[in-house]
């Protein structure tokens, strides 16, 4: 999956104009709620904001640092969600993306619970409600376009390419020592194709700190691929029972009889 | 069985049973999904082909720039925003702001309030922050006095909003309109621009003459863009700036001191107003500094300036009250604080304040009236960036003086005069193009802002100027009053404590990236900084 896209958000260049969350709604048509803002230093993150830009007033060596955090899907590697779904509804792309398609959804939201970051969002307001999440503009990049996210970031803190190359150029930007040493996304939840990097740690600025680097479905697969052996093993077991306790009881009744007699 | 022979029977059923399965059917059909035809993922709507791109993506994104959400001049409206980039072409090459700061940031987001961007903003995105329920809040309210004054270049401008010509001279019609609002009394910003030029001239002698040890040039501090943008950026130079305060301060000052005195009236019962050409004046009266009158009265809620309102909200107020522009008498404004000088009236436009200066200054070191160049001061008229002249004054000998307008030029005069390359004594700068009548805070007649709406503003300023009879600062009689009764003389102790100020370093807030702000000056950025 290192051939795939990746965005690569570099934090100290973040000026906070919020460009990104239009251009979400502007591409996605997604409608604005003045009780849900998408920036500020309380966005709320929900079906219609896909994307949101938190205000930090953070401190570094002691002065005051505000950085300002975008945060969406992920967009993992190795999606728990996918594997979560029984429906199909979630699929990672080739391209990249993890996209949702609500015409194959079952409304279980387990995908909702399997998210790492806490990414998928449903619709509670509607009657027949979907999941909804940033699609990382999966249309504009089968058609070799940006996100228009990344499209509209006039400061270039956002960067679009092929995620292995993006991850050459954020180890090279964390030789300047600048930044803290770590690309957060590298490892998270088995790797996403969003990445971060930071001049101030990723913990002080919201960012989960206790995700697992291994694949979730690959945890999930470490305990399910056992199921198979647990139900025959399980069948086989109390199907001996079941024989021995009838025999039990046949030889039981055997000799009850040649009592009577 | 029988009954399944009975042909009436049966169809009756089976039209029934139809009905039925179809909307059974539909139902089950829209609730599994199964009638939501298949739609690409993300981007709705129809996607004109050409474009590839669905219809409410704009044709040309370029991003914009940071507002803070706490900002006292500007707001923006999120649903509005197009990413045209037009904000960014403003502040980055008209006012040097925006990419003018390293990257990261510290703790603000870097803004001087101009209020350009408004002006710029294509779809209205950009706005200055709404006072006006605050102001009609303070109208209804019976315990309160509000007063109103109206700066300089508000006369030019308000006409615009009702459909008239740029430049239309409404100052008549905007004193009727403002006492129709219920304001209770209306005064003229342009009283306190002619004290501004007797505090601010008396200050530029003493530096002139040695009297006073502050260095030279002395910068003009009249407007707020300005003044914060030389706290941001050369904070050296703080000592050169005027210690005067600008005209709106001024006012607010006396009005709760000297005419709350003279009339009777409980200052804390005065709710203050301006009507400015600007947005920055809003951060201005909400520095926590401008307090005069609380200090004088000793009372520290005492605000000099209790709200501020662009032009456009108030042409707003007056469409709401239902106002008939046209049909408005021509009024004239109330007394004390009411009086202004046709050099008062030329600081709504750049080069005013020196004109204006220089011809009270002239008065004041030689006693005499200032010659008719100082009436007609060519050489700083006009929208040339950067402009200069020099006037002999007699026993003194000869002054230099430079304008700037737009912050890029006024960048560019500093380093002259940093550099070595040019010497001045006194130094006009505002924010905006062309000066108050280019505020952010002024109609949007031309969007962008275009020179001729400018030019026609700043000719029916200098036009009522020329054709008036008190066009010296030192001969408003009001102003001869105010001192005579009250602060004594310019500079007078109560003076300094009233209309004087000091400022305040904000380079702490921002680095400045002295490789990008040169790429900036010179002209050769085109495209923000995309990797």
């Amino acid at each position: 999956m290192n051939g795939s896209n990746a965005v690569l958000v570099d934090l100290t260049q973040c000026v906070g104009c919020g460009s990104c969350t239009v251009a979400c709604k502007l591409w996605n048509g997604k409608p604005y709620d003045k009780g849900a803002p998408a920036t500020g230093l309380h966005p709320v993150a929900d079906h219609s904001n896909w994307t949101t830009l938190t205000q930090r007033k953070a401190e570094k060596d002691g002065a005051p640092a505000w950085r300002f955090v975008k945060a969406q899907c992920m967009h993992c590697e190795e999606p728990a969600c996918v594997s979560s779904c029984m429906s199909k509804a979630m699929r990672k792309t080739e391209q990249g993306p993890v996209v949702y398609r609500p015409d194959l959804c079952a409304g279980c939201r387990y995908c909702m619970m399997a998210c790492p970051f806490e990414v998928p969002k449903y619709e509670w307001g509607k009657v027949i409600p979907s999941v909804s999440k940033c699609q990382m503009c999966s249309t504009r990049l089968a058609h070799g376009r940006s996100p228009a996210c990344t499209d509209a970031c006039p400061t270039g803190a956002l960067r679009f390419g092929r995620r292995q190359e993006l991850l050459g150029i954020a180890h090279d930007k964390l030789k300047t020592g600048r930044y803290v040493n770590k690309v957060y996304g590298e490892r998270e939840a088995g790797g996403t194709s969003w990445l971060y990097i930071s001049d101030i740690p990723f913990g002080q600025l919201g960012f989960k700190a206790n995700v697992t680097s291994e694949s979730l479905p690959a945890i999930a697969e470490h305990y399910m691929r056992k199921t198979p052996a647990l139900l025959l093993g399980g069948a086989a077991l109390f199907m001996g029972l079941s024989k021995l306790i009838q025999r039990k009881k046949a030889v039981a009744a055997a000799e009850e009889g040649k009592r009577e007699q | 069985m029988s009954k399944s022979f009975d042909a009436k029977e049966k169809t009756t059923i089976d039209r029934r049973n139809m009905l039925k399965a179809l909307v059974g059917g539909c139902a089950t059909a829209s609730l599994t999904g199964c009638l939501v035809r298949e739609q690409e993922p993300g981007a709705k709507g129809w996607v004109p082909q050409q474009y590839d791109a669905p219809s409410n993506w704009p044709p040309q994104v370029r991003g914009r720039v940071p507002i803070d959400p706490e900002n006292p001049s500007i707001v923006r409206d999120d649903r509005k925003c197009v990413l045209c980039g037009q904000c960014i072409e403003v502040c980055k090459k008209i006012q040097t702001i925006y990419g003018s700061y390293a990257l990261p940031v510290k703790d603000d987001f870097i803004c001087i309030h101009c209020g350009q961007c408004t002006l710029w903003c294509p779809t209205g995105a950009i706005a200055e922050a709404d006072d006006r329920t605050r102001v009609l809040q303070a109208l209804k309210d019976p315990t309160k006095v509000v007063i109103v004054q109206t700066a300089p270049s508000t006369r030019v401008g308000l006409g615009e909003e009702f459909g008239m010509p740029a430049g239309s001279w409404v100052e008549g019609k905007q004193v009727a309109a403002l006492r129709r609002l219920g304001f209770s009394r209306v005064f003229d910003t342009n009283f306190t621009a002619d004290l501004t030029i007797m505090e601010e001239g008396s200050e530029l002698i003493e530096r002139l003459t040695g009297k006073s040890e502050a260095p030279l040039p002395q910068l003009t501090s009249c407007c707020p863009g300005w003044v914060k943008f030389v706290e941001y950026y050369y904070p050296e130079w703080m000592p050169n700036l005027s210690t005067a305060k600008s005209p709106q301060q001024m006012l607010g000052a006396v009005l709760k001191t000297y005419y709350a005195k003279k009339t009777g009236i409980d200052p804390r019962t005065i709710f203050s107003v301006s009507v400015m050409p600007c947005t920055a004046k809003k951060f201005e009266s909400a520095r926590p500094e401008f307090n005069a009158a609380g200090r004088y009265w000793k009372n520290d809620g005492l605000r000099d300036i209790d709200a501020v309102l662009t032009v456009r909200e108030l042409a707003l107020l007056m469409k709401e009250a239902g106002l008939d522009f046209a049909s408005l008498p021509e009024e004239s404004y109330d007394s004390l604080l009411g009086e202004g000088s046709g050099a008062a009236l030329i600081f709504g436009s750049t080069g005013g304040v020196m004109e204006a200066a220089v011809r009270t200054a002239y008065h004041a070191v030689t006693g005499q009236k200032a010659p008719a160049l100082a009436f007609d001061l060519a050489p700083v008229r006009g929208l040339s960036g950067v402009k200069e002249a020099s006037l002999d004054v007699p026993g003194h000998g000869k002054v230099c003086v430079a304008v700037a307008h737009g912050l890029h030029n006024a960048r560019t005069l500093l380093d002259r005069v940093k550099a070595g390359t040019a010497r001045y004594d006194f130094i006009e700068v505002m924010s905006c193009p062309g000066g108050c009548i280019g505020g952010g805070g002024m109609p949007r007649s031309s969007v962008p802002p275009a020179d001729d709406v400018r030019r026609s503003r700043i000719r029916s300023l200098q036009v009522k100027d020329a054709a008036g009879t008190l066009r010296e600062s030192h001969e408003n009689q009001e102003i001869k009053e105010l001192y005579r009764s009250f602060l004594g003389r310019p500079l007078s102790h109560l003076s300094h404590e009233l209309l004087h100020t000091d400022y305040v370093s904000r380079a702490k807030h921002l680095k400045v990236d002295p490789k990008a702000l040169e790429e900036i000056l010179a002209g050769q950025v085109t495209e923000a900084s995309r990797p």
